[in-house]
């Protein structure tokens, strides 16, 4: 389908590509009728949708066509920066633009290359783990982060379920799963990954009488589709899910004894002294007693070990006391058991305000559904296989996740998958997207199979960034702006950089460099972090030269970008993989594999050019395109499933230069054989084959384990006390409490839970509508009008028993405020769908920019309550606290 | 029961023109009525007024035609609207006000103006056409209420005291009219005081089906959030100063004071534009009515009209 | 003849708006206007209350009051069941639209543009535009066609197509073997406001 200026004559073509006003990237077709876009529709050749798209794919020809996208490269001529600044942009040539750009990185790189930081969005997910970081690792900058939604939810959730599932979130297997128990996200009704996909599922699994129990302090989309909506206080999900696990454990005596010996490290002895595994002199490798030996062995001894659940193997110990090399010691299944008695569901109910016969019965129902010991029969490719059936899943995203207690709140809610073996298999909390796959069969790529470590531990082998979630890397003295080599559990993190006393620290801790430039792409994180004015003047005023590639001009770029570079949007532009790596954006369940490629359905308009080919053009300019061309052959083996041939290795001497369009031609022929090129996928937008059935129920057919018990992080939590003293003996600069680096789940409090003023007497929080993505689809005004058409996105939902002790009526203007003193202005919806003590907010609202007048001063801005402090951080993931106390008042 | 936003969609299509074209059709056909009446029961002292009556008439209600033109969305094809007086009520009324036009300008020509005389002479020919034009004044009069009373989601409209209301209003703002020219053209002042007398009872009687119709509709659950909106929500001052106020209470006042002159002219005035108010109040406080499904109530959110996205700036080109 | 109609399962619906975007993408339907659209609910006292989306459309009446009260005759029934507006016969008096007791219809006086007043029209403007005042017309009522041209290039109507919840099924009522005829018999089907006698041809099946 060329696009070429001949095809103006009366066409009606349908052409096949992916969305992107979404990080779920559906497949969709697009419809372009005399040149203009007219339609989108879902492509049901895509795995990723199957023909449907949500409210936002369907409205982007507006995305592409609003008058108020950049379309010219602009220059900021007033020096003067910050919020409510008029930026005084002035229109310059791409020439004028891009040697201003490549003067300041060539003085950049001259000085310190890591002065270079790089901000994107999560909307632009499967740019970033290409383009952005093959860039960053040519220029020499280990300095980035991905605004909004990777510290509301990446650092802790994603972290966990990779530890867990080697994947980037877990789902329930809504094909077989009878009870789904969400926690605090709307996974399956219209958000989170795989959103389209997923409400197809968790609608069918409706239909055949699946029934649901939502935790939430609000009635979610997924609450109001439940069985039973519980009412849950904000952040306190973790607790919630150590109540159950006891209640599963001490009360009802119920786990799954052959899940946790094969698949887990609960077997695994612990020593008193230390907590430390008892490990094998020779070979390192923790130890198990096997209870017909009587002896200890090693954890992947052959006589101890089961891989598929048909083996044979020696029973091995749960519980008791053994003695190995005079050393009395304990199975850290045992010690887990112990560890939770304490969450008694009356303790739990005080934190959670969810009554302890609730708790009860919950722990039942899921004893009772999780048919501990019954198995199906798959067909796999070696004939079929009894696995077990366990129709049960915890599953939790963003809400319960945003706190400070992340990473153990996390992990608790899918201990509970753990306790009765429904991990991975037929019917229980699955990896999401489909995150195991040998591949296609005749390349034998993506390759995406785990693998244990020396431990018995998972191991992913496709991975969406550069930090893998297992094992982690060892705390090194820093050489990030944001000290992140000190903290191995961590993506990013907001409270080194958003500190007052931000250089101070990198004094501290000897960072020899201060920011410099900052390339933005596509985010606009004065909305999307937090609060506004810290993130302006605690961050982005560092930098002294900003360039943004954006498609409106932001509150981000009028504050304080200097050079505006006019982006394609996704509808103008290729991308050579958007489904993998598939544990970001690919569907679960046993539909096929499909490999969905983005291709331009329309030239770029006016002078917008493509990010990818302005950062290839800048390589070029700045003499790295060939560290640029092996940056990206080296991000290609972990991210999209194995290394690039000789073949099509995009060239690294220098001597050969590729088209954007080459790249992804060359990355497709590489994954599936040289008749599968561009030419070839874009006819039909994506690359299908058939997915194993051992691929989705993968867990009985790997040979690796997961932990139950965290013994690496006692190690973690030492090291990083330890380089912390190094440089900051008194705590001074950080104060993170880094005890709870400890083997077991707890729960922490957030300043939510602890706060003493009373005057503070409502919890408030934020949710996504599904008619929003970050702040960018504000400015659309299909999405704005049906925004509109639901009673409450523009409101701030408060009960209506709680407004009328404060004499508030429906539509009232009101003030928000936070202990900290932040306030912010909005108007009240009342609603009983909500849990009395709290105020809910859809994210992210409020703009203020001159330049998107569609979202101006629609809805409140929640994010200007979000501190990104050290109290509000979670000492385990780094993760961003995202509910506040606050007072209401008329305004 | 849930939020106040829920309190349904608001009818919007049906606003000012169409309230003056029903308001005008109850001032003529009212006139006629009184014209009429005048004529019967008066002899020929009340013929001035008679013929007052008739006369506001043709133009009154063809005025009132012209707003329902203007509010038409295609007017090039308003002939159309005749094509279905099986079912539609438009199409019903359409032909009612033309035969009544009709009637009454022959009414009119052949009595008043420009053929005067031959009515004049036929006492009983006028008579037997204006009970023929006075049945079909009334059913013009009536029919602005039945037009209404066919909407099935608006509760506030779908009442037999529609007609009722609309027609006592009629007959009132119609002797309002008369009453504003006949002192006009020097009327004797005792003529003038019995109208008055006339009208006050009217109005009094207006004041109490007006009452028991916001009663019933507020009674009724389906039709309660138009009431709210009528008494207390954003129509509320239409209804208190325009239609209360200016349409009930100062005129009646001032009728049963008994000024003449300039003071009776104002009360009349206010009485009409009190004639249009409610009109406009009845349209635009009907909502409609919530749906109710498996237990839920859902409305039409109404949404107040947006603010239009101000300009905001341009990015640089 | 087939006689088409749609059920709306609101156990399926999750309330995503899905539908009513694209019916306007497909029907290109100026601001204000939602032949499908999704109203809200909510029921009962916390922490028992529930909240519930209803999708709306056209019914497609057998006996519709729409109708009834036109008094052009420029609302009519297609043999297949249909209830459309022939634009150029409408005076656009608007009564059906205040008749109607489903609220499906809409009267566009003046075509909007989405963006503020006095800028120019982007391609996509201009197209809705021109294909809005083509099919639909200005100055009359609008309503859902069952997708009318769609259905003549072989797809499904918009709505149906887009629901990601499978909730939205179209087919032939008077077709016993149908799924929705199976459906509507099955799993407790009803119309809304079954009293006013429009026989609707659009069914919803129960929320839980
Ligand atoms: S698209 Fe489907 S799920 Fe979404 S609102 Fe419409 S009917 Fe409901
Ligand atoms: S739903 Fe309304 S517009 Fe549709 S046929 Fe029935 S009465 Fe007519
Ligand atoms: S059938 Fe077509 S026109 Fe009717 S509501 Fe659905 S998408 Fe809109």
């Amino acid at each position: 389908m060329a696009l070429t200026n001949a095809s103006k004559v009366k066409e009606d073509v349908w052409i096949p590509t992916c969305c992107g006003q979404c990080y779920c990237m559906c497949g969709i077709k697009v419809r372009r009728q005399d040149g203009v876009v007219t339609e989108v529709e879902g492509n049901p050749d895509a795995p990723t949708g199957r023909g449907k798209i949500c409210v936002k794919g369907l409205a982007s020809p507006h995305l592409l066509y609003d008058p108020y996208r950049v379309n010219y490269p602009l220059k900021r001529t007033n020096p003067e920066k910050g919020i409510g600044v008029d930026p005084k942009f002035v229109r310059i040539s791409w020439e004028e633009a891009m040697d201003l750009i490549v003067a300041k990185m060539k003085a950049c790189q001259e000085k310190d290359s890591r002065g270079l930081y790089f901000q994107a969005t999560t909307t632009q997910a499967s740019e970033i783990r290409y383009g952005v970081t093959g860039f960053m690792r040519a220029f020499g900058t280990p300095n980035y982060w991905v605004s909004g939604g990777g510290l509301h939810c990446g650092n802790g959730a994603h972290f966990m379920n990779g530890i867990m599932h080697v994947a980037w979130s877990i789902i329930p297997d809504f094909a077989h799963c009878r009870l789904p128990l969400n926690f605090g996200c709307s996974k399956g009704h219209g958000a989170g990954h795989v959103a389209v996909q997923n409400a197809t599922q968790a609608a069918d699994a409706r239909a055949w009488g699946s029934r649901t129990i939502t935790f939430d302090p609000m009635q979610s989309a997924q609450a109001s589709k439940a069985h039973e909506w519980v009412p849950i206080r904000v952040g306190t999900d973790g607790a919630m899910a150590l109540g159950l696990v006891n209640v599963l454990l001490n009360d009802l005596g119920v786990w799954d004894a052959e899940y946790l010996k094969y698949k887990t490290n609960g077997p695994y002895l612990v020593r008193p002294s230390d907590g430390r595994y008892m490990r094998d002199k020779e070979t390192k490798k923790p130890l198990v007693w096997d209870l017909v030996d009587k002896r200890p062995k090693v954890h992947n001894d052959p006589s101890v070990t089961r891989v598929q659940y048909e083996d044979q193997a020696h029973d091995v110990a749960l519980l008791g006391e053994y003695e190995v090399d005079g050393v009395q010691c304990r199975p850290g299944f045992e010690l887990l058991k112990e560890h939770v008695k304490k969450y008694t569901p009356e303790y739990v109910e005080g934190i959670t305000f969810v009554p302890a016969s609730t708790i009860r019965r919950i722990g039942k129902q899921i004893a009772e559904n999780a048919e501990i010991g019954a198995t199906v029969t798959i067909e796999t490719d070696e004939g079929p296989k009894k696995i077990p059936k366990r129709p049960i899943a915890a599953h939790f995203f963003r809400g319960s996740q945003g706190h400070v207690n992340s990473g153990w709140t996390c992990l608790s809610i899918d201990m509970i998958n753990h306790m009765v073996g429904a991990a991975d298999t037929w019917g229980g909390a699955m990896g999401l997207g489909a995150a195991v796959g040998a591949g296609y069969k005749p390349t034998g790529k993506p390759y995406q199979i785990p693998y244990p470590d020396n431990d018995g531990l998972l191991m992913c082998r496709a991975w969406v960034y550069d930090h893998v979630p297992y094992p982690l890397r060892k705390p090194k003295p820093p050489t990030r702006l944001d000290l992140h080599d000190m903290f191995p559990t961590s993506i990013y993190n907001a409270f080194t950089i958003m500190n007052p006393k931000w250089f101070e620290m990198l004094d501290v801790f000897k960072i020899p460099y201060r920011p410099d430039i900052m390339i933005n792409f596509g985010s606009n994180s004065v909305m999307t972090m937090g609060n506004a004015e810290i993130v302006t003047e605690n961050f982005l005023k560092k930098f002294k030269f900003i360039f943004s590639f954006q498609l409106y001009i932001t509150e981000f770029e009028e504050a304080v970008a200097d050079i505006v570079l006019p982006d394609t949007c996704f509808l103008e532009r290729y991308t050579p993989a958007v489904s993998f790596p598939s544990t970001f954006s690919h569907p679960t369940g046993e539909d096929d594999w499909g490999w969905t490629i983005r291709q331009p359905v329309i030239e770029p308009m006016y002078e917008r050019r493509d990010f990818n080919v302005v950062m290839m053009d800048i390589s070029k300019r700045l003499g790295i395109l060939h560290k640029y061309y092996k940056a990206l052959n080296d991000v290609t083996v972990v991210r999209y499933g194995g290394a690039m041939s000789d073949e099509y290795k995009l060239c690294e001497d220098g001597s050969e230069e590729h088209t954007w369009e080459e790249v992804v031609d060359r990355m497709l022929k590489d994954r599936f054989g040289p008749e599968h090129g561009l030419e070839h996928v874009r006819k039909k937008g994506v690359f299908t084959w058939p997915k194993r059935k051992e691929d989705v129920y993968w867990k009985w057919f790997n040979p690796s384990r997961v932990p139950i018990y965290f013994e690496y992080f006692i190690d973690a939590g030492e090291q990083i006390t330890e380089i912390c003293r190094q440089f900051d003996p008194e705590k001074k600069y950080i104060g993170l409490d880094w005890s709870v680096f400890k083997p077991l789940a707890d729960w922490y409090p957030c300043p939510t839970h602890t706060e003493k003023n009373p005057e503070f007497d409502l919890h408030a929080f934020y949710w996504r509508a599904v008619t929003q993505t970050n702040s960018m689809t504000q400015q659309n005004p299909y999405l704005d009008e049906m925004s509109q058409e639901d009673t409450i996105v523009f409101g701030i939902q408060m009960h209506s028993r709680t407004a009328a002790g404060k004499g508030i009526k429906e539509g009232d203007l009101v003030w928000v405020e936070n202990p900290e003193g932040k306030k912010i202005k909005g108007w009240v919806t009342l609603s009983e769908g909500i849990e009395p003590s709290h105020l809910a907010f859809a994210a992210i609202l409020g703009h203020w920019g001159e330049y998107m007048p569609i979202a101006k001063g629609k809805g409140a801005f929640f994010n200007d309550l979000v501190m990104m402090d050290e109290p509000h951080t979670d000492p385990l993931t780094l993760n961003q606290d995202i509910c506040c106390r606050v007072k209401i008042y008329k305004a | 029961m849930g939020s106040a936003k829920l309190d349904g969609q608001v009818q919007s299509d049906w606003r000012w023109l169409i309230a003056a074209y029903l308001f005008l059709a109850g001032v003529g056909g009212g006139a006629y009525l009184a014209g009429v009446v005048a004529d019967l029961a008066g002899g020929a002292e009340w013929m001035l007024v008679s013929k007052i009556g008739v006369f506001l008439s043709v133009p009154c209600v063809l005025i009132g035609t012209f707003f329902l033109l203007a509010d038409l969305g295609t007017p090039t094809h308003a002939w159309r609207v005749w094509m279905k007086p099986g079912t539609s009520w438009i199409a019903r009324g359409t032909i009612i006000i033309v035969i009544f036009m009709i009637l009454a300008a022959v009414h009119t020509a052949f009595w008043i103006w420009p053929f005067a005389g031959p009515l004049e002479v036929n006492e009983s020919a006028r008579h037997f056409l204006g009970i023929l034009g006075a049945l079909f004044a009334f059913l013009t009069v009536i029919y602005t209420g039945l037009l209404l009373g066919y909407s099935q989601p608006i509760a506030l409209w779908r009442t037999a005291l529609l007609p009722v209301l609309f027609f006592v209003s009629a007959i009132s703002t119609g002797l309002m009219g008369i009453m504003i020219i006949a002192q006009s053209m020097g009327i004797a002042v005792a003529q003038l005081d019995l109208m008055e007398n006339i009208d006050a009872v009217i109005l009094v009687f207006e004041v109490f089906v007006l009452a028991v119709y916001v009663y019933n509709a507020y009674r009724t659950l389906e039709s309660r959030p138009s009431a709210q909106r009528i008494l207390s929500g954003p129509v509320a001052s239409y209804f208190w100063l325009g239609v209360v106020v200016c349409g009930l209470a100062i005129p009646l006042i001032l009728e049963l004071m008994g000024r003449h002159g300039a003071i009776l002219t104002i009360g009349a005035l206010l009485g009409l534009f009190g004639g249009l108010c409610l009109r406009f109040t009845i349209l635009v406080g009907g909502i409609y009515t919530p749906m109710r499904a498996a237990g839920f109530e859902f409305a039409r959110i109404h949404r107040p009209k947006d603010p239009i996205p101000a300009m905001g700036k341009l990015p640089p080109s | 003849m087939a006689r088409y109609g749609m059920v709306i399962d609101l156990n399926r619906c999750y309330g995503c708006y899905a539908c009513a975007m694209a019916c306007k993408v497909a029907n290109r339907t100026p601001p204000g206007v939602f032949w499908a659209r999704v109203l809200r609910g909510e029921m009962g006292v916390f922490p028992n209350s529930v909240r519930q989306a209803l999708p709306v459309l056209c019914n497609q009446c057998e006996e519709p009051d729409c109708m009834k009260v036109c008094p052009t005759g420029a609302t009519y029934k297609t043999d297949d069941g249909i209830v459309r507006v022939d634009k150029d016969k409408c005076i656009g008096c608007a009564y059906c639209v205040i008749a109607c007791p489903y609220g499906a219809r809409y009267k566009v006086d003046d075509w909007k543009s989405y963006f503020p007043e006095g800028l120019p029209l982007s391609p996509y403007e201009e197209h809705t535009k021109q294909y809005w005042e083509q099919k639909s017309g200005l100055g009359v009522s609008t309503k859902c066609d069952f997708c009318i041209d769609r259905r003549a290039e072989g797809k499904e109507p918009a709505c149906v197509q887009a629901c990601s919840a499978k909730a939205r099924v179209f087919g032939d009522l008077d077709d016993p073997e149908s799924e929705i005829s199976y459906l509507i018999k099955t799993k407790r089907g009803f119309v809304l406001r079954p009293e006013v006698g429009t026989e609707p041809k659009v069914y919803y099946l129960p929320p839980r």
